[in-house]
């Protein structure tokens, strides 16, 4: 190994201990890593990745495919960093994988399924990793009514763009029934499918790309309902160098603050058992725990039961990471899960704030047929009469 | 001598256990050729899952055929290599084998695989029997039960109760020619509550780092878990009075645990030792009492009391702690090692003085600890070194002293446990002749062919 992972993580590696906290929930009760949990083999813990990731530093391996599939059998879901005793370097751990996730591109020894990401992202007819054509949103720009500059540009994300418009366009009536000043940017992806699978090569333009649209767009303030995108935008793009501009939300920090300063409320009941699923983009990667949650119990009538492993101690719905497009039938079980763990709580709806989680979700309650209404918290809102106040 | 190619062996142990759960992939040996000790690394042929003892079985036939060894391995946290084949070979990752089979609430045993860790069956008896308790080692909780038990470990209540591997009830083993032996209650009873009364053989199991057999089965006492659990931290000038001092709070009987730390962190205790106690109770009053109780013996041997709040509270009533795993990065460097060791409770000032002496000689960290076991009939001394595993010569250092640490513990009439192979090398040398030929002799009728890890125990 020779550039990025061996200058910036060299004195930081090899410290890791491998002593395993890193596979545990809080309570020890379980593995809550999913990679260990099913691959079983200790090279699939954090630490086996640690300590395979310092042999390669140290030319004790040398790069092969076996490796580097290693490295990516990992939603980067951060509960090793999580549960890490180690103050230090536990805050490193998912970015050490995903550097030595760019060195085995580098090398030639990305697996080909991720290829995928790299390959339809930098299409310049799509321009986002589901390779689908790109939607420079004038559409909806003018189906609702959007202005060329604006304070506030909502930046939709390619999975809502292209896969859960649902979301999208619920997103979208609440905005404009709140009375936000918005408008939308011809969008290139995040680079958040890239960056989890060191396929960073187009990511620096990508990313000088979306700064420069949305600062055209006159905004100080962009708002994303898509956890991954939020993540990518508010933590990555420094990490990449950039100088942002602007502020970066999720929708639902948006909401919750609408609701708290009484400038919406929400007045139809809504009477079911539902519990919430958190991201690891919005949770353990950006410490958004309470945001849903507060906002789920201003909603009327619901009854919200948490899951055993809620907040920090999630288990990860398994799309994270490149595994979704990598290891298709292991990500589906991995949200099945998820679903068996919902179904101890008596909820019939459950709810999350990532398109991804929810695509990945959605997946194993058909294919294992769990009887769930999965939907996004955004889109429950959008079910429901809601007051605006000037 | 092999009779199959290693192609040939990969594919009659995919077809016992699993493509899935065997492997020979560069990564996986590598992992599997270290532990997290400063052990250097040996190679490994093949690791194993395997689910089931009929598997088990399947692969000691497999190995005696083809006089391959076989490692079994729980959390492989033992530190000092004993999961790391001496000759290659398979390494046995029991993980998968990780059910709960059975808590006795009444009789107060728990029945489990040799994959179940410490973690999960002390969540699990919270969650199912927060009555119950079950001994927790000084280990991360991925340390499965059966190693801890197996190594002669101790930790949590084994002062009060004893070493855990005499909270043994009953073991099933697939033996090195593959039959299933039983031992304890269980080849007797269908209740695995106790050890005897019948010979005990049970002890052929423990200490012997996978050498008399793989165990597919262990039965070990719980115990009693109060409503209320504290500690009482203090410190001490001189060493000289330890031993006293912490037979007088035995005799009170009121103690879960008593351990002493001396060590060169944290930086502000470096000249004392630090005294830990813990006790439980049922109600407030009770604790009060033992609290002034042991507190009124700290006084009178002039030891220190000081309030812990914080952090250093949080980490020391921990179950498991993770202090001790905090110790790898004290030199920034991912790793310790340490001869653990059962001594007279009468040598602890004298261990002190050494285990110190060989911490500077080789430029090391000194960290000491010492758990009462048995209300005083013994004392686990260990000595810690926390390296730096990208430094060589640290490492080199650290191998170094831990040599010297087995030698001085030996000059001092006390035993290292879960020797590395250095340690078990100097402890053979100094056990009486009668005792090895006879040690010899058993494990050559059990493992006629030598094919459990092998290079450990090994009698010249």
């Amino acid at each position: 190994m020779t550039s990025e992972v061996s200058q910036d993580w060299k004195s930081i590696v090899h410290r890791c201990f491998r002593c395993g906290y890193c596979k545990f929930t809080h309570s020890y009760s379980d593995f809550n890593c999913p990679s260990y949990k099913e691959y079983k083999f200790e090279t699939y813990s954090t630490g086996g990745r640690m300590w395979l990731i310092y042999g390669l530093i140290n030319n004790d391996l040398k790069w092969s495919q076996d490796l580097a599939n290693v490295l990516y059998a990992c939603p980067t879901c951060g509960n090793c960093t999580e549960n890490c005793k180690f103050e230090k370097f536990k805050g490193f751990l998912v970015d050490i994988i995903e550097a030595a996730r760019a060195e085995a591109f580098n090398n030639g020894f990305c697996p080909e399924n991720q290829k995928f990401l790299l390959e339809r992202t930098r299409n310049s007819n799509n321009y986002n990793p589901y390779g689908e054509k790109n939607s420079d949103n004038s559409e909806l720009k003018k189906k609702y009514n959007l202005p060329e500059k604006a304070e506030w540009v909502y930046y939709i994300g390619c999975t809502s763009n292209y896969r859960q418009q649902d979301l999208r366009d619920a997103t979208l009536r609440l905005l404009k029934k709140a009375g936000i000043d918005f408008t939308l940017i011809d969008e290139h992806c995040c680079t958040s499918p890239l960056i989890r699978t060191g396929q960073n090569e187009i990511v620096p333009d990508f990313i000088n790309y979306n700064i420069n649209q949305i600062r055209n767009a006159g905004a100080s303030k962009v708002i994303t309902s898509c956890a991954g995108c939020y993540r990518t935008l508010k933590k990555d793009y420094e990490k990449f160098g950039a100088d942002l501009g602007f502020e970066v939300f999720h929708t639902g920090e948006l909401i919750k603050k609408l609701l708290k300063e009484g400038k919406i409320k929400i007045l139809s009941n809504y009477e079911n058992i539902v519990t919430y699923h958190d991201p690891c983009h919005l949770g353990r990667h950006m410490d958004m725990y309470e945001v849903p949650r507060d906002i789920i119990k201003s909603i009327p009538g619901i009854k919200f039961i948490e899951m055993k492993r809620n907040r920090e101690n999630a288990w990860c719905c398994g799309a994270g990471g490149g595994v979704k497009i990598g290891y298709p039938d292991w990500s589906v079980e991995i949200s099945k899960e998820r679903l068996e763990e919902a179904k101890e709580t008596g909820a019939t709806v459950l709810t999350s704030m990532c398109p991804f989680c929810r695509t990945n979700l959605s997946d194993a309650n058909k294919k294992f047929n769990m009887g769930f209404e999965i939907i996004d918290l955004i889109e429950l809102i959008d079910q429901l009469e809601i007051e605006v106040n000037d | 001598m092999n009779y199959l190619n290693k192609d040939e062996i990969l594919t009659q142990l995919e077809k016992i256990s699993g493509r899935d759960f065997v492997s020979n992939k560069t990564g996986d040996l590598f992992i599997y050729s270290q532990d997290p000790g400063a052990s250097e690394s040996r190679p490994v042929d093949f690791v194993v899952l395997p689910k089931t003892v009929e598997e088990i079985q399947k692969i000691v036939k497999l190995a005696n055929s083809e006089k391959i060894p076989l490692i079994p391995m729980g959390g492989g946290l033992t530190l000092s290599g004993l999961i790391i084949p001496v000759r290659g070979g398979i390494v046995l990752d029991l993980k998968r084998m990780n059910q709960i089979l059975e808590i006795n609430e009444l009789n107060r045993y728990a029945l489990l695989e040799p994959g179940v860790t410490t973690g999960m069956l002390k969540a699990y008896l919270s969650e199912n029997y927060p009555e119950l308790q079950p001994p927790i080692p000084d280990a991360p909780p991925s340390a499965t039960i059966a190693g801890n038990m197996l190594i002669h470990g101790s930790g949590s209540l084994s002062q009060k109760y004893g070493c855990h591997s005499s909270m043994i009830n009953g073991l099933e083993v697939v033996l090195p020619t593959g039959e299933i032996g039983k031992f304890g209650s269980c080849a007797v009873s269908e209740y695995w509550f106790s050890k005897g009364p019948i010979p005990d053989l049970i002890g052929l199991f423990t200490s012997a780092f996978g050498t008399m057999g793989i165990i597919t089965k262990i039965s070990i006492k719980l115990f009693p878990r109060p409503k209320f659990r504290d500690m009482i931290f203090g410190f001490t000038k001189g060493f000289s009075d330890l031993p006293k001092l912490m037979s007088k709070i035995t005799f009170t009987e009121l103690a879960e645990d008593i351990m002493i730390a001396k060590g060169d962190v944290p930086e502000a205790y470096k000249n004392f030792g630090m005294l830990m106690v813990y006790f439980a109770g049922n109600s407030k009053d009770e604790m009060e009492f033992k609290r002034k109780t042991i507190e009124k013996i700290f006084k009178d041997h002039k030891a220190q009391v000081v309030p812990l709040v914080g952090k250093a509270r949080e980490r020391l009533m921990a179950e498991p702690q993770y202090g001790a795993a905090l110790a790898a990065d004290w030199r920034k460097g991912g790793g310790f090692e340490y001869v653990g060791s059962f001594i007279p409770l009468e040598k602890i000032p004298e261990a002190i003085e050494k285990g110190t002496t060989i911490s500077r000689k080789y430029g090391l960290l000194t960290s000491l600890l010492f758990r009462l076991i048995g209300r005083g009939h013994a004392v686990m001394f260990s000595v810690t070194f926390p390296f730096n595993r990208s430094d060589s010569k640290d490492m080199i250092n650290t191998r170094k002293g831990l040599e010297d640490a087995d030698k001085m513990i030996l000059e001092i009439g006390g035993i290292p446990w879960k020797a590395e192979l250095t340690g078990q090398k100097l402890i053979l040398e100094k056990m009486d002749p009668n005792f090895k030929k006879l040690f010899n002799n058993i494990r050559n009728i059990f493992d006629p062919n030598g094919i459990m890890n092998p290079g450990n125990w090994e009698v010249q």
